[in-house]
């Protein structure tokens, strides 16, 4: 709601009362008064008004009386106050209004023939609205249209100076990176400093502009808004689980819409918490993917070493007699299955079935394994629950929230303007560890700098920092005593001043962040990418909850340690047991009594305990020629592991590789079959998203060529292969699933557990927790200077993003290095110099950029591209406990080639 | 073919004779006939079941549907503007009516006011449409019966009102002239010297049409008393137009409920005595003099003005306005794309058409299109009296009684 | 009844009176011109405000008056006009119509597309005679569109005329649209009708 009623959550408005229209009416004080009348069902014109950020009052639209008062008074900027008595509607102020409007009008072009946002335009229903007809001294502005970013075009001719994008990106989004400038005698919006928009490209300005100002460069006059269908689906690129319109013309994407627009411009802060309903870059700006010519339309099978098109008949009767030799042969252990997260619960979960009670064995693993396993196994180690604990609004209330190696706007941009808001609104304290220079520490109230691979370090310290101070919640801690000395004592030796030395962190750093951390009533950690996808990121998170733990966080409302997802259903993966060590439920695969549940249920003897191997397992015994055939759905190991894991030979020894993708991968250029497969655009089904809450995707087109939907591809597979599976849609899978998870799919916000780490600590944590604390050596690759980091941009996401002509244009493989400005320049190297990178592993030859976002002493390369194949000097290291390979940091030498 | 089922009935000839015992038994059954829905005189494609005993018609069931488009639904689909092309598609032979009825019907939800020279305009086109209509029913009526050269000459005559109607809209039978709110395109000179010439020309041409029927005995023979309804069951089976007056009943809505220009006016209404074939014919003959007096009224006190009434919420600006001024350019948008926004509620307009009394009900929720939209077709409710018309007449008297109606199977239908 | 009237009656009934009575009619229409004509040879005068195929227009300096705003496709009743509209190449910041399909079977011609037109870039011709064996030509696209508009320019322009569309063809350019978008230069000197 505008104008905030309360900079703290915990402290309520006082409640007054005021007259509308004659009625009385209660609201909070201080609050706008715009929005009073709003909640009474009562909507009166604005164009500059939007409840998510403070009322701006320039169009002079939302014109009300106030009693006492001689001329009308804005709503949207006068603050509610006890007594006051309103009227919203008579004569005078339609009039008023309508003169409103007609200022507007008078300098508007003659546009709405070529103009994008016609029929979807504020202005113009306001001036239909309001019957302007016949106006007076109409004149035009001829400003140029600014082209110059490459994804928003302005027209400043066709603006109304609501602000209302300005405000959004200032407000919100805490970019701020548009602002008024006076050019040729009007008020335009401009980039910053009038230079071409360089920004998150979030596109929030253009779901705000009431007119056709702000146009997106990837649909302009592509459409007219009653041309399109629109359909409510979920975005499938990050695990944040956006909702978006996707807005189709027959067989082709248009755009993509975000809820936030507007014309849902009433709204409640308690709404904003839950998240603004904007987009990012990649969900509003990455659907060119949807209808990309590189699509797979027809079924292809190895021929005498070439691919060749066949009918879908032919290639599953060739397919299944493989499978059925296969199987017949070597035995159900021959078979293994890949699988991405990025496809929906029904189809993960088909998947899990299809291995299991189809081909009959547990060799299969999904792209969850990358990273977020390390949490859900840790997390269920300690708490029993294997997915964050906090909501988004949690998020937004909190005091005090630790972001421990998570470029969150670049991962999970949605959830970073939750911390924004927290920041912004509740006045949040926000710590941030990470070892780049992220947008989040910019707005973060403690943000540190850390040497790349030392979080774990880091989090040693904070415990040890607690200890010291005595932060201890002792009423907490004395329920386990003997845990807390275990935990003592493997603290003991740690050192802060070493700790400091290794991690760049000072001394007084650990102790603050300990102090706010343990003192904060809602305290929330979150650890991205950089706890999780890196070495030992399962005793990291286990230390966080420790530390949680001895400050009393854990099982406290509003407290937690959580994660990020990179792909959209990782927890839909997990949850849907496409993982060997769980079924469906996150139910242990050797538990007996599940065991028996889901065979009878599924009317099948199940693999036996043991035999189950995850992702780095079945390449291995793939390698090995244990594994001979192997089903990959939407997977890219090729691509995405290191040369050093050495996928390639792995796959060419099979002698059956089944890929089934929307596009033809890397891996898939290696298969004998290669499916085609449908994006989540044209099937139903749903994802899990990072709280846990179970989002519809929806069906929007028809399967583009012959593609089919990964569960129908399933179904009819394992059909073929014997199964008697009666699928006629996502939903007959989804009854299953509901039949089999009772209460999964009525979650939608996910139920709030009390995360109780009781069990854990009293049952073998003493044992374990010595060895957590044991602090590795610097280790011996420390010789080479710099660290080589591999990660996320903003703009991209895994290699599904890099098929989206629109997101390649905003960020093209630039195929360099990027540096930080002072590095380059100790190192005598210009913007596109050449140079040699060398690891342990090898080295490589490619050009260097500066990035101010790349700490001093380390040095990046996107993981989404391969080219040049800089991931291939990545070693490999494997999480004992959980199998999480971690890749995406090694030390390297930089010298100019 | 002997048909074994249980409506036969076997009886001898005279049974009383005492030589029938010895005489072979004769069958005899009800016959059950399908005419149609291709048979020239269904005037479109209408079936009915005939059940016969010998010549005689017992009962006849009309089997409705063949021409079915949905056009109730489609009205729910489109702006409240883009259904007027449809309703030319109703009664296909009379499409300004149709126009008129759904334009009246809107503008009575919106409260719409008219400017005078449109209602005026209105009120003539009206009439010459009337004249057409007429003009068709008689010479299809006439074919029915049998007599050709009627339908030449009355189809001669309504050639020179469709060329009208082309010269005045672009269309001969889709017309889409009505607009709500006004009409489409003002009489230009040459139309009304056109219309005046015609109106001359047309009187000695009715008179020319009656010296074929009104003495021709076979025209009597088939005409009177066939198909006699009493005024009450008329008033029953819901009957309107030429059809309820030839029962003696005097309810016409131009008079009843005036609108449009008729109440300025002077013309009579035909009222008939028997209510058989032959006084609806003479009632339609008496409303062509009619019809010509009214539009001559009319063309007489017809002032000049405005035809579209301005309601810029309603109605489109004029074109040479949307090509400089942004608020008409909005309005053109606006009405184009979303329509202009009725308010809520239910409204039933009745117009009498040549037919009868054509009504449109209007469900409104707000918004640019129709929740729901009805059609009172004359047609459809005229055949419900059917076989009540029907029993006991011949087989042959039954075209004569489809065409008394003047049915039309695409406003039946719909 | 008067024995003369009865007498009158029965000798007319017995002659068949009412017969020679319009066999009268009749006979006089041989003296008459016939109404019909033949078709092929000869053809109707079609008045101006006809509503015959649609076709599109250019301006006087060959430039396309279609801007592709869609409209007539949202306008049409029977939804037979497809448009897809895009950047043109050769204008950059100028939209225009890549594609214009009229599917002239489903099309109930009944103008509402020209009504719509806010550019007027379309217009109803005389043309009629365009059937064909082969019902695929009659997906009337962009190309054939602006072949019937070049070839029946003149019906078109009455016709826009007929309807109060445009002035008659001296005063067509104060009707022309001007497109404020084009702006390249923000010198651009402002068009007549504004100044």
């Amino acid at each position: 709601m505008g104008l905030k009623p309360a900079t703290n959550p915990d402290v309520e408005a006082a409640t007054i009362e005021l007259s509308i229209d004659g009625k009385s009416v209660t609201a909070k004080d201080g609050v706008s008064l715009y929005d009073v009348i709003a909640m009474t069902g009562k909507i009166i014109p604005a164009m500059c008004y939007h409840y998510t950020f403070d009322p701006f009052g320039s169009c002079g639209m939302c014109l009300v009386m106030q009693e006492g008062k001689k001329a009308p008074v804005r709503s949207c900027t006068a603050k509610a106050a006890a007594g006051m008595v309103i009227r919203t509607e008579g004569e005078d102020l339609f009039l008023a209004r309508k003169k409103a409007v007609e200022k507007h009008l008078s300098v508007h072009p003659l546009d709405c023939p070529v103009c994008d946002a016609d029929g979807h335009c504020e202005l113009q229903d306001m001036a239909f609205q309001h019957g302007v007809t016949n106006l007076a001294n109409a004149k035009q502005k001829f400003i140029p249209e600014d082209t110059r970013s490459p994804v928003l075009d302005f027209n400043m001719n066709r603006c109304i100076a609501c602000a209302e994008c300005i405000n959004v990106c200032k407000d919100v989004l805490m970019i701020d990176a548009l602002q008024f400038m006076k050019k040729g005698g009007f008020n335009q919006v401009v980039a910053k400093g009038d230079l071409a928009l360089d920004c998150e490209f979030c596109g929030d300005c253009l779901a705000v502009c009431p007119v056709g100002a702000i146009t997106n460069k990837f649909s302009k006059y592509l459409y007219k808004p009653w041309q399109m269908k629109t359909t409510t689906t979920t975005c499938n690129y990050c695990g944040d689980g956006c909702q978006l319109y996707l807005e189709t013309k027959d067989e082709e994407v248009v755009r993509v819409t975000s809820p936030l627009s507007w014309k849902n411009k009433w709204g409640d802060r308690s709404e904003t918490a839950k998240g603004h309903g904007g987009l990012c870059v990649r969900g509003r700006f990455g659907f060119e993917y949807l209808d990309s010519k590189s699509r797979l339309t027809q079924p292809l099978v190895r021929e005498g070493g070439q691919l060749v098109q066949k009918p879908w008949l032919e290639t599953m009767h060739l397919l299944v007699e493989r499978l059925t030799e296969i199987k017949s042969k070597y035995g159900a252990d021959a078979i293994g299955g890949l699988v991405t997260a990025r496809c929906t619960n029904e189809e993960l979960y088909l998947f899990q079935k299809l291995m299991r009670a189809g081909f009959g064995t547990n060799q299969l693993d999904s792209s969850a394994r990358y990273g977020h396993m390390n949490f859900v196994l840790a997390s269920k180690r300690a708490v029993g629950l294997g997915r964050t604990p906090n909501d988004w609004e949690d998020l937004t209330k909190a005091k005090t929230i630790i972001l421990i190696g998570s470029n969150i706007t670049e991962t999970n941009p949605l959830t970073a303007v939750r911390i924004k808001e927290a920041i912004r609104v509740y006045k949040a304290q926000v710590v941030t560890l990470d070892g780049a220079i992220t947008n989040i520490a910019k707005l973060a109230s403690h943000p540190f700098l850390i040497k790349p691979g030392t979080e774990g370090a880091v989090i040693d310290g904070l415990v040890k920092a607690t200890i010291d101070q005595d932060l201890v919640d002792e009423e907490i801690v004395a329920k386990h005593p003997h845990a807390f000395e275990a935990l003592n004592s493997a603290v003991e030796n740690v050192s802060l001043e070493r700790l400091a030395a290794q991690t760049g962190l000072p001394v007084e750093a650990f102790r603050e962040i300990a102090a706010i951390f343990a003192e904060s009533p809602r305290s929330i950690i979150l650890c991205g990418e950089g706890i999780v996808r890196r070495t030992n990121g399962y005793q990291n998170v286990l230390k966080l909850m420790d530390l949680a733990w001895i400050t009393g966080k854990l099982g406290r409302a509003g407290c937690g340690v959580n994660t990020v997802t990179e792909e959209p259903n990782e927890q839909g993966a997990v949850d849907m047991g496409a993982a060997p060590e769980f079924f469906p439920g996150q139910a242990r695969f050797d538990d007996q009594g599940v065991r028996d549940r889901f065979a009878k249920a599924w009317e099948t003897s199940l693999p036996p305990v043991g035999s189950g191997a995850h992702l780095i397992e079945i390449l291995k015994r793939c390698k090995s020629g244990q594994i001979k055939a192997l089903y990959i759905l939407g997977e890219n190991p090729l691509a995405t592991l290191p040369a050093s894991m050495e996928v390639r030979a792995a796959l060419e020894r099979l002698e059956l590789l089944v890929v089934q993708d929307p596009f033809l991968t890397d891996t898939g250029e290696l298969a004998h079959f290669v499916l085609p497969a449908c994006t989540y655009t044209e099937k139903d089904g749903t994802f899990t998203n990072l709280e846990g809450r179970v989002l519809r995707v929806r069906q929007a087109m028809d399967p583009l060529g012959e593609s089919l939907p990964d569960w129908h591809i399933m179904t009819a597979l394992a059909n073929a292969m014997g199964c008697r599976w009666e699928y006629q849609s996502a939903n007959d899978i989804q009854a299953e699933i509901m039949k089999l998870l009772p209460g999964y799919y009525n979650l939608g916000q996910p139920r709030k557990v009390v995360p109780i780490p009781d069990q854990y600590l009293s049952d073998g944590y003493t044992a374990e927790v010595k060895a957590r604390y044991q602090q590795t050596p610097p280790s011996g690759e420390h010789t080479r200077p710099f660290s080589l980091l591999m990660g996320q941009l903003l703009v991209h996401s895994g290699k599904l993003s890099t098929q989206a002509s629109g997101l390649i244009k905003i960020a093209p493989n630039t195929g360099k290095l990027r540096m930080n400005i002072r590095d380059m320049e100790r190192l005598g190297l210009q913007d596109g110099a050449k140079v040699r990178v060398t690891s342990n592993r090898g080295s490589l030859q490619l050009g260097v950029q500066p990035d101010q976002s790349i700490a001093p002493g380390t040095c990046f390369f996107p993981e989404h591209f391969n080219e040049p194949p800089v991931k291939d000097l990545m070693p490999v290291s494997v999480d004992a406990t959980t199998g999480v390979p971690s890749f995406k940091q090694i030390w390297v030498s930089v010298e100019q080639a | 073919m002997a048909f074994e089922d249980q409506r036969t009935t076997v009886y001898k000839i005279n049974p009383e004779h005492p030589e029938s015992e010895s005489l072979p038994t004769l069958r005899t059954e009800e016959l059950l006939l399908n005419m149609g829905p291709q048979h020239p005189s269904t005037h479109g494609v209408l079936k009915v079941i005939l059940e016969l005993e010998g010549e005689r018609l017992v009962k006849s069931t009309p089997v409705m549907g063949y021409l079915h488009r949905g056009v109730e639904k489609l009205a729910e689909d489109g702006t409240y503007h883009q259904f007027i092309p449809h309703t030319d598609r109703l009664d296909y032979v009379c499409a300004m009516y149709n126009n008129f009825a759904y334009c009246r019907a809107v503008e009575k939800l919106l409260k719409l006011q008219v400017p005078e020279r449109a209602e005026y305009l209105r009120t003539i086109v009206a009439e010459v449409q009337r004249i057409i209509g007429h003009q068709f029913w008689l010479s299809a009526q006439a074919l029915d019966i049998g007599a050709m050269t009627v339908f030449f000459y009355c189809f001669r005559d309504r050639e020179i009102l469709l060329d009208w109607f082309d010269e005045l809209c672009g269309a001969r039978l889709t017309t889409s002239w009505y607009r709500i709110g006004g009409v489409e395109r003002d009489l230009t000179p040459s139309l009304i010297d056109k219309l005046k010439q015609f109106l001359n020309y047309f009187p000695p041409k009715i008179d020319e049409y009656q010296v074929f029927l009104e003495r021709n005995r076979i025209w009597l023979g088939r005409t009177k008393g066939v198909a006699v309804i009493s005024a009450e069951d008329a008033v029953n089976f819901g009957l309107s137009g030429p059809v309820l007056r030839g029962s003696g009943v005097d309810y016409d809505l131009r008079k009843y409920e005036p609108y449009s220009a008729y109440p300025k006016c002077e013309f009579n209404v035909p009222v008939g005595k028997n209510g058989d074939t032959y006084d609806r014919y003479w009632i339609r003959v008496m409303e062509l003099y009619e019809s010509v007096k009214i539009i001559r009224q009319c063309l007489e006190q017809m002032q000049e003005g405005p035809i579209m009434a301005d309601v810029p919420s309603v109605t489109l600006p004029p074109k040479e306005r949307v090509f400089t001024n942004l608020e008409s350019m909005i309005q053109q948008f606006k009405l184009f794309s979303q329509g202009f926004d009725a308010p809520p509620g239910e409204i039933y307009c009745g117009t009498e058409a040549h037919k009868g009394e054509l009504g449109f009900y209007i469900v409104s929720t707000g918004g640019g299109k129709p929740y729901r939209l009805k059609i009172r077709a004359p047609s459809f409710v005229h055949m419900g009296a059917f076989d009540h018309m029907a029993r006991g007449y011949m087989i042959s008297d039954a075209c004569t009684i489809f065409g008394t109606y003047d049915v039309v199977m695409g406003e039946c239908d719909r | 009844m008067s024995v003369a009237a009865l007498t009158k009656k029965i000798l007319h009934a017995a002659l068949f009176y009412e017969i020679w009575d319009a066999m009268k009619v009749t006979f006089r229409h041989m003296l008459h011109r016939p109404m019909t004509f033949q078709y092929p040879r000869e053809q109707r005068t079609i008045p101006d405000a006809h509503r015959g195929a649609l076709g599109l227009l250019r301006y006087d300096d060959g430039r396309e008056r279609c801007v592709g705003c869609d409209l007539c496709e949202v306008a049409c009743p029977s939804h037979c006009i497809k448009v897809i509209s895009a950047e043109d190449t050769a204008r950059p910041l100028q939209r225009y119509a890549s594609e214009f399909y009229i599917d002239i079977t489903k099309c109930v011609f009944c103008g509402y597309c020209v009504e719509a037109c806010p550019v007027n870039a379309l217009a109803m011709t005389k043309m009629y005679e365009y059937s064909t064996h082969d019902k695929r030509s009659l997906l009337f696209d962009k190309k054939r569109l602006y072949d019937i508009g070049e070839r029946h320019l003149d019906d078109g322009k009455k016709y826009l005329y007929a309807h109060n569309q445009e002035k008659n063809v001296e005063q067509s350019r104060e009707y022309r649209y001007y497109f404020p978008q084009s702006v390249q230069k923000s010198t651009q000197p402002s068009p007549k009708h504004l100044s």
